[in-house]
């Protein structure tokens, strides 16, 4: 490469990238400058002095801060000469002469940068013997993080974090000389979604993890690489564990995924894997009521139980609801052994065949990451996955790129230029309709004839004009757009948009769900087969028959609403693995308990099985091994890093045990005794993951190709869905939508986190005042199914006319009030 | 005759070596220690069981650093540390030992957890009478070693 240049290190001649910072310089050639400011992804700034070396001068000899200089060709340093250490040892001291030195009561302490480098380049002695200055120590800067003023270096690394990564500034120094003291902004609160973050980063332990305080010491950790569920990116990070229990987890870094950043969730929120409420033994129903049982007598009722249905209404009244939060192999299991072994097509996940949405999710989440256009549908990244959110900050503040968002809330990121369209439930495929329509014109292509009518307006063509100029846009819709009543003509509609556009290829969605993109790869939707091979696609059926040695019918089964929706009807034995529709529906209720018999296998006693003849105690994600994929068709390996509580197992090996007792002359198809040989058959059911093996996967995942499906081509015509009626009672729109912060099942578990966030409903400012009523009243929301009571938030950010009620609210399920409309329909709204 | 001399001259040493001993039986008390009925002394850098100690008032030395559990070289020492209830602390500070054990079947009393504590929390006491029926009984738990059956603590300068 021609901007290799020659510098001298200590008479040593290196060689050296032009412009790059000596810090990385030297570190190549083995030289480890010590620092404290200085980190890879903030931006340099000089501000603790520890990297001090000399330098030729103009001048002669002197000292500079390695990490803000950058080298030229010929440059000479001296990093080990006697000014140069004298000068280190000099800046150590100082930083030392106010510093408390309590390693032993301190969670930094063994994996601290300023016990390391004191030891290294300190003397070991103190011209002060003062008393050190004292500040705050164990100050909360939230319910996550701890601060203690005392132990701060003041290098700016999280000042800087949140202001170049978070584009949220919330901390700041204060005060001056000795008596600098990190701090809060008045009246700013530490809440941005990947605050923890900065706990990774801060050299010493002045920021620490609160919720982990105190439970671990750095050196007696093992450490297990593994991947986060609580969202579809699939971000990397390190689960530790001390006594096979989860101590911590923290980030890993995967430059394709996560780069080196996790979420306030996937860091703080992994207390279901050690919960006092999970499930530790086996349940079955026994004179009404569940009572524990042994494995044995579980897995034989369950056997029994399904059997019974079949033969008495036949294999088609049985189905399998399976999880997007659940590993691939749990999923292809309970798939493989409802078609295989119970001879049902009846499977499906909740956002599986009930969703809208492009199965192969987003192209990349590099090419958000370098996007120079922002499109965002019906999808809030700031609260459905943080840490993507911040790379688009990323995007927007540092290459220059707009945002054009259309959403039923003003959503954070409306904040950048951009164009933002904020159309009423109901409104959007006409809105969308006229961006086609400008879009085209805007490429000079005719409209077809039913877009005649449209109109295009300013708004419409400016945001038009911008994607007709953007070159690599990163176009994504998500779940509010691509569910529920109305979605079909939604999602229609915005393909239109972004074909019209010339950017079909690039049009991806956002599953929020962890394993969202491999449950379909699996085949746990009712017209998928593994590999999303379509059912009625005779040649796969064939191939997978000869797999798993039995016959497939190519008869279409339910979904999802359908079945629980049939448990009134055909539908007489439901087995239903790590989802809750009692809990999102309370109404489900009644479809549920008239079923001749129900499984659960789940990590806690949900409302839904609370319903159950038998309960399965599941192992949770930490506690057994298996792959997800990502959004981004990531397949990402999660090892097991701690012991199952109490006699719970894995998912896999439940269905295993399960499908050998009910078809013992079939046990050879099922004789898998591992997770890496149920990937290994995977590999084989499912195209996409052909070449991939357990070990190949390697530590950061191997990514299935985004043209192995087709992206749509054409501009369709669409019947629009009339939007729900506004009448003199119902006169309000119902917004839904999800928050990080909710009380959803396995986030509840933590329950350190569960006062975080802001849980009620939202109004506009104009409509809460022209109802009367003022923030924290309690507020009723009435549809014509069922009513919530919840306490009211007011915000600007919320459409007038609309009301936004988040998902997955304890005692608020918002799913009652849905109607034919679902969740976009009308409401009544009052003080309750 | 030299049968006869070797008689006399052998009962000349016993009745030398005997007038010793009858001498020591009537001027010096026995030195000989009525185990268990009477207690033994030992000397006083001698390292037996564990013991967890207070301050005067009461409160737990120990802070849960884990830098015992860290020197000890056979890893008999288990720590598990914890928030302490402001309204209720066990210790001064933040920061105790929740779960505190220390497992003499692994234990060589080398003194290292000693020499370790920054707070002098654990000292190894005189008691060496670790005899136990059950193997379970030789893990000592935080309840055992803040109450040791005989008190015995010393502060070593040495340690
Ligand atoms: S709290 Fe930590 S990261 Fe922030 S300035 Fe102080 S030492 Fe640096
Ligand atoms: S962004 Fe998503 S995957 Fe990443 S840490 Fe947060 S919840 Fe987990
Ligand atoms: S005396 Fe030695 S071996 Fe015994 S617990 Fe202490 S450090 Fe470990
Ligand atoms: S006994 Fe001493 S070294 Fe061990 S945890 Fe307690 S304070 Fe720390
Ligand atoms: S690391 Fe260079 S000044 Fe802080």
């Amino acid at each position: 490469m021609s901007d290799w240049i020659t510098i001298t290190i200590d008479g040593k001649e290196v060689k050296a990238k032009q412009g790059e910072l000596l810090t990385e310089a030297a570190a190549r050639a083995g030289i480890h400058i010590p620092v404290f400011c200085s980190h890879p992804k903030l931006d340099p700034l000089g501000a603790c002095r520890m990297c001090l070396v000399e330098t030729e001068g103009r001048r002669g000899k002197m000292l500079v801060t390695a990490c803000t200089t950058p080298v030229n060709d010929g440059a000479v340093f001296y990093y080990d000469s006697p000014r140069a250490k004298d000068a280190r040892a000099g800046t150590m001291e100082l930083i030392l002469a106010n510093h408390p030195l309590d390693c032993p009561i301190c969670d930094k302490g063994g994996e601290c940068d300023l016990q390391d480098q004191a030891m290294e380049h300190g003397t070991g002695h103190s011209h002060y013997w003062e008393e050190k200055r004292h500040k705050e120590k164990n100050y909360p800067l939230s319910d996550l993080i701890m601060l203690d003023q005392e132990r701060c270096v003041t290098c700016w690394r999280c000042i800087r974090y949140l202001e170049q990564w978070e584009d949220k500034p919330q901390l700041g120094l204060f005060n001056r000389g000795s008596a600098t003291v990190i701090d809060k902004f008045p009246d700013a609160e530490l809440d941005a979604y990947t605050s923890g973050s900065i706990v990774d980063i801060c050299p010493v332990g002045a920021l620490t993890n609160r919720l982990s305080r105190f439970r671990y010491r750095p050196w007696r950790l093992e450490h297990t690489d593994s991947i986060c569920t609580h969202c579809g990116m699939g971000c990397n990070l390190r689960i530790d564990t001390r006594d096979f229990r989860v101590r911590r987890n923290v980030a890993r870094t995967n430059m394709a995924v996560n780069d080196e950043w996790i979420c306030d969730k996937g860091r703080f929120a992994n207390g279901f894997a050690f919960s006092e409420q999970r499930l530790i033994q086996p349940l079955a129903r026994i004179d009404g009521e569940l009572q524990p049982v042994s494995w044995s007598e579980a897995l034989d009722r369950v056997v029994a139980g399904l059997k019974d249905v079949v033969a008495r209404h036949g294999a088609a009244s049985v189905g399998g609801i399976g999880s997007a939060k659940l590993s691939n192999e749990a999923n292809y299991l309970l798939g493989k052994f409802m078609r295989g072994l119970v001879g049902t097509n009846n499977v499906d996940f909740r956002e599986g065949s009930a969703l809208k949405a492009e199965r192969r999710g987003i192209p990349s989440l590099k090419a958000a990451r370098e996007a120079d256009l922002i499109v965002l549908m019906g999808v809030d990244p700031s609260e459905e996955m943080p840490v993507l959110a911040n790379f688009l900050k990323r995007a927007v503040k540092r290459g220059g790129a707009p945002v054009i968002i259309v959403h039923s809330r003003r959503i954070e990121l409306t904040k950048y230029d951009g164009v933002f369209f904020n159309p009423a439930p109901g409104e959007e495929s006409p809105l969308f309709d006229a961006l086609t329509k400008a879009s085209l014109q805007a490429r000079n292509e005719a409209s077809p004839d039913w877009l005649a009518e449209v109109e295009v307006d300013e708004e419409t063509r400016k945001a038009a004009a911008l994607l007709a100029k953007a070159e690599k846009p990163f176009i994504i819709y998500g779940t509010d757009y691509a569910w529920g009543y109305g979605s079909a003509s939604i999602v229609q509609a915005l393909t239109n948009w972004i074909v019209a556009a010339g950017h079909g290829d690039r049009l991806g969605f956002l599953h929020s769900q962890a394993n969202a993109v491999g449950a379909a790869d699996m085949g746990l939707m009712p017209d998928l087969l593994p590999g999303q091979r379509p059912l009625t696609d005779a040649a796969a059926r064939a191939q997978l028959e000869a797999l798993w040695q039995t016959e497939l019918s190519a008869q279409a089964g339910l979904g999802y609403s359908g079945m629980i929706a049939s448990a009134l009807g055909r539908i007489k034995a439901l087995y239903i693995m790590g989802a809750d529709p009692v809990g999102e529906k309370p109404g489900y209720q009644k479809e549920l308990s008239s079923l001749d018999f129900l499984v659960v296998q789940d990590l806690f006693l949900t409302e839904t099985a609370k319903l159950a003849d038998v309960v399965l105690p599941a192992a949770s994600y930490v506690e057994s091994a298996g792959t997800f994929t990502s959004t981004e068709r990531r397949v990402q390996k999660a090892p097991q890093a701690a012991k199952a509580v109490g006699d719970s197992l894995p998912d896999w090996t439940i269905l295993m045990h399960i499908a050998r007792r009910y078809a013992p002359e079939k046990a050879d198809a099922w004789r898998t005794p591992s997770v890496e040989a149920i990937f290994a058959e995977i590999t084989q059911a499912a195209p996409q993951y052909a070449g991939f093996t357990w070990e190949n996967l390697g530590d950061s995942g191997r990514q299935w190709a985004w043209d192995a499906l087709p992206a749509p081509r054409e501009i369709v015509a669409y019947q629009a869905s009339e939007p729900a009626p506004i009448d003199k009672t119902f006169n309000m729109r119902l917004v839904t939508g999800s928050l990080l912060w909710d009380d959803g099942n396995v986030f509840a578990a933590t329950e350190r986190m569960a006062s975080l966030g802001r849980k009620g409903v939202w109004l506009h400012p104009a409509d809460a005042e022209a109802l009367g009523v003022f923030e924290g009243d309690a507020i009723a929301v009435r549809s014509r199914e069922a009513s919530l009571e919840l306490p009211l938030y007011i915000s600007p950010r919320i459409r007038p006319g609309t009301v936004f009620v988040p998902f997955s609210l304890k005692d608020a399920p918002v799913g009652e009030l849905f109607d034919e409309y679902g969740p976009r329909t009308t409401v009544a709204v009052y003080r309750a | 005759m030299s049968g006869l001399k070797e008689l006399v001259q052998g009962a000349e040493f016993i009745a030398k070596s005997m007038g010793v001993t009858l001498k020591t039986l009537v001027t010096e008390a026995p030195n000989t220690v009525q185990y268990p009925e009477e207690p033994v002394a030992m000397y006083p850098r001698f390292r037996g069981l564990h013991e967890l100690r207070r301050y005067e008032d009461g409160m737990e030395r120990c802070i849960g650093c884990s830098l015992c559990e860290a020197a000890c070289p056979t890893g008999a020492i288990y720590v598990l540390a914890a928030e302490n209830d402001p309204s209720n602390p066990v210790s001064p500070g933040e920061r105790h030992a929740e779960v505190y054990e220390v497992n003499l079947m692994r234990c060589i009393f080398c003194g290292d957890c000693m020499r370790a504590c920054p707070t002098e929390a654990i000292v190894l006491g005189h008691n060496f009478e670790l005899a136990q029926y059950d193997r379970v009984d030789l893990i000592l738990d935080k309840e055992a070693l803040l109450n040791p059956p005989t008190p015995n603590v010393i502060i070593r300068p040495d340690a």
